[in-house]
């Protein structure tokens, strides 16, 4: 291939040009010269007038020969230039200087845009003339010098006019993780100290910058993708989603490369369903306080006039207007969770507070459904940093779940212990149990296992939400369960010893913001009921 | 909450500022039933005049009124230079979900903060019995 070949220059073409075009003029001339000449000996012009006869040839060439050396010199001198202006943005080695298309003639008879285009054709595409230069000096080592030719224009633009094309965002990170690129698309923030940062919020999910706090401790190569991260928070404007792809790659000059790809259509309507479910779960609350209200009232006063059965349906009210009114908290705070808006107010306070404020309403769901609720939480335990009304929720999630999938008559247990700095709770069923299978997927949103999609009803966001308040607290819930034998849902939350100085650091007005890797801790130490 | 620290005395009147007739009667028949003396308004303004002019042990203040929001009226009560309410308690109840902002400005000036469909009129009793308790 090249190497059997002599490579060829653009410049070579010139004086290959120049060669034709003065030998064409030349043989052009004699041409012209021996026709007039025979034309003058057919008349006998050479006989009579032998002097004029020379004369008239001499004339003749010397005219043919000025008029030709301008006519060449006017036509062929664009050609020259574009030819030396391709060589020029081609980055051969050349010892020319490139054509100025400033040149006041070139302005007024128009090649000015010729050249021009030239040149801006070149800046948009100079990646290609760039692997000329390359293997220019590789084939013709002997030849040609290899000293590098100054580029008009840095390599670069061409992708970067590329990239600016499109609405993926691409953003390039060096090893100290400052952005050395980014193109249009990109959301990017610029601070008042005029460094570039990235405007993303990973709404609980791991940072980015957490993910390569990890790569840098433990990988050479990596990627991870996020999906459905906004840049901006609701109602701001210009709010875009995005799915993430980052590479790591250790070392390198672009050591993190992010792609981003812009959903924001797709997600966009998800985000309008969410704030109708807010809307929606707020008007559902004020029918729900008069219920549960007059059912309250009403109890109380028939308590003496009602039958033992009557009672029963009371309590059967009661209770599925306390489920319903869960239901729609669990609405609401994952409404909030999606839209980064669910805070914690964290207060120092026990495993038995917290459980005191559904305990009646626990025994009365568990007795209404047959099941039998045995709590056995220990009075000692060390005090934890907790949002009781959020906590309640979840003990209320796990324990409704526990009913709802265990047999009638079955047992459920509560319990709680310490375990290094953190107190578990455990909430155990005997009933229907899962595979493995199933566990994965069990804090998904939306997620309903095929079987209970079929007999149990529920919508899949309890425990989601759940995960989240608890990780919200920096604590974590699992779960042991064994198909046909029962689950065992397991609630670890931090002891507030373990967590004071945290907490005491953002404590002087109710507004301090504890960053718990997971979520956003807001301190608060008034009654909430 | 530097309150001045009156006599320990229990609360014993009450004023309700709630707009929903079916929630303002429910907690009227409740807490007079229980012994307190129960005064009840139905829109921000009527509520704000109200609680200047009789000094009651407890106000309980909706959010979403009409003519003045709640918000406004615990701003002309607590929010000047003056406490005009010294000897009040104030609990918000509402089910209306303000901002983090606006809940906490709220918060600020009162002494809790209750949802409305968490509260059924026997757990407003309780709450009423504690904040007796810690005065």
């Amino acid at each position: 291939m090249a190497v059997a070949k002599p490579q060829k220059f653009a410049k070579d073409f010139w004086p290959h040009f120049n060669r034709v075009i003065g030998t064409a003029i030349v043989l052009s001339q004699l041409l012209i010269l021996v026709i007039i000449a025979f034309i003058l000996f057919l008349f006998g012009f050479i006989d009579s007038h032998p002097w004029a006869f020379v004369g008239i040839l001499s004339a003749q060439a010397i005219l043919g020969i000025i008029t030709s050396a301008i006519i060449h010199r006017i036509a062929v001198r664009p050609i020259k230039d574009m030819l030396s202006a391709v060589v020029h943005v081609s980055g051969e080695l050349t010892a020319s200087t490139p054509p100025n298309p400033n040149d006041g003639r070139y302005a007024k008879n128009g090649f000015k845009d010729v050249l021009q285009t030239i040149y801006e054709l070149a800046s948009n595409n100079d990646k290609a003339p760039a692997t000329i230069i390359s293997s220019a000096p590789a084939v013709e080592t002997s030849v040609t010098a290899p000293t590098p030719v100054a580029l008009t224009k840095p390599a670069t633009t061409f992708l970067e006019s590329a990239l600016n094309e499109t609405s993926c965002g691409f953003v390039i990170m060096d090893q100290s993780r400052q952005i050395t690129f980014s193109n249009n698309a990109a959301p990017i923030n610029i601070g008042t100290d005029g460094v570039a940062s990235l405007s993303l919020i990973f709404n609980g999910q791991e940072t980015l910058d957490a993910w390569l706090d990890d790569c840098e401790r433990n990988a050479v190569h990596a990627e991870r993708t996020w999906s459905r991260i906004p840049n901006k928070l609701p109602e701001e404007e210009d709010r875009r989603f995005f799915d993430i792809i980052a590479s790591y790659d250790k070392g390198a000059e672009s050591e993190v490369v992010i792609t981003l790809i812009d959903r924001t259509k797709l997600y966009a309507i998800g985000e309008e369903e969410l704030d109708f479910i807010a809307f929606a779960a707020h008007e559902l609350r004020g029918p729900i306080t008069v219920i549960r209200g007059y059912l309250d009232v009403l109890e109380d006063e028939l308590k003496d006039v009602l039958k033992d059965d009557q009672h029963e349906l009371f309590h059967r009210l009661t209770v599925s207007a306390n489920r319903l009114s869960g239901y729609i908290n669990n609405i609401l705070n994952t409404s909030r969770y999606d839209r980064r808006h669910l805070k914690m107010h964290l207060a120092e306070t026990t495993i038995n507070d917290v459980y005191d404020t559904i305990r009646d309403d626990m025994n009365l769901r568990a007795n209404a459904q047959n099941r039998l609720l045995a709590i056995n939480i220990p009075t000692d335990l060390p005090t934890i940093a907790g949002d009781p009304a959020s906590l309640s929720e979840v003990f209320g999630n796990l324990i409704d779940n526990a009913i709802k999938y265990s047999n009638e008559g079955g047992s459920i247990n509560v319990s709680a212990g310490i375990k290094g700095d953190m107190i578990e709770v455990l909430i155990e069923d005997h009933g229907i149990g899962m595979p493995a299978s199933v566990i994965g997927n069990l804090f998904q949103k939306f997620y309903r296992s095929h079987r209970s999609r079929e007999t149990v009803a529920g919508t899949g966001i309890g425990l989601y939400i759940s995960k989240a308040i608890v990780e919200s607290h920096g604590g974590n819930i699992s779960v042991r369960s064994e198909d046909g034998h029962g689950s065992t849902f397991i609630v670890s939350l931090p002891t507030f010893a373990s967590v004071a100085d945290k907490l005491k650091a953002g404590n002087n007005s109710n507004e301090g913001l504890i960053d718990q890797g997971s979520g956003w801790i807001k301190n608060h130490s008034m009654y909430r009921g | 909450m530097g309150l001045p620290q009156g006599t320990t005395m229990a609360i014993k009147t009450i004023l309700i500022v709630e707009d929903d007739r079916f929630i303002g009667e429910m907690y009227v028949r409740s807490l007079k039933k229980n012994g307190y003396e129960v005064d009840w308004m139905v829109d921000g303004n009527d509520g704000l005049i109200a609680a200047r002019n009789k000094a009651y042990d407890l106000l309980l203040l909706d959010v979403m009124l009409p003519e003045r929001r709640g918000n406004d009226i615990l701003d002309a009560l607590r929010g000047g230079t003056e406490d005009l309410i010294p000897h009040t308690k104030v609990v918000i109840l509402t089910n209306f979900e303000q901002d983090d902002e606006s809940r906490m400005a709220m918060e600020k000036n009162a002494d809790g903060y209750l949802i409305k469909a968490e509260i059924t009129p026997s757990k407003l009793l309780a709450v009423i019995k504690q904040l007796d308790e810690t005065s």
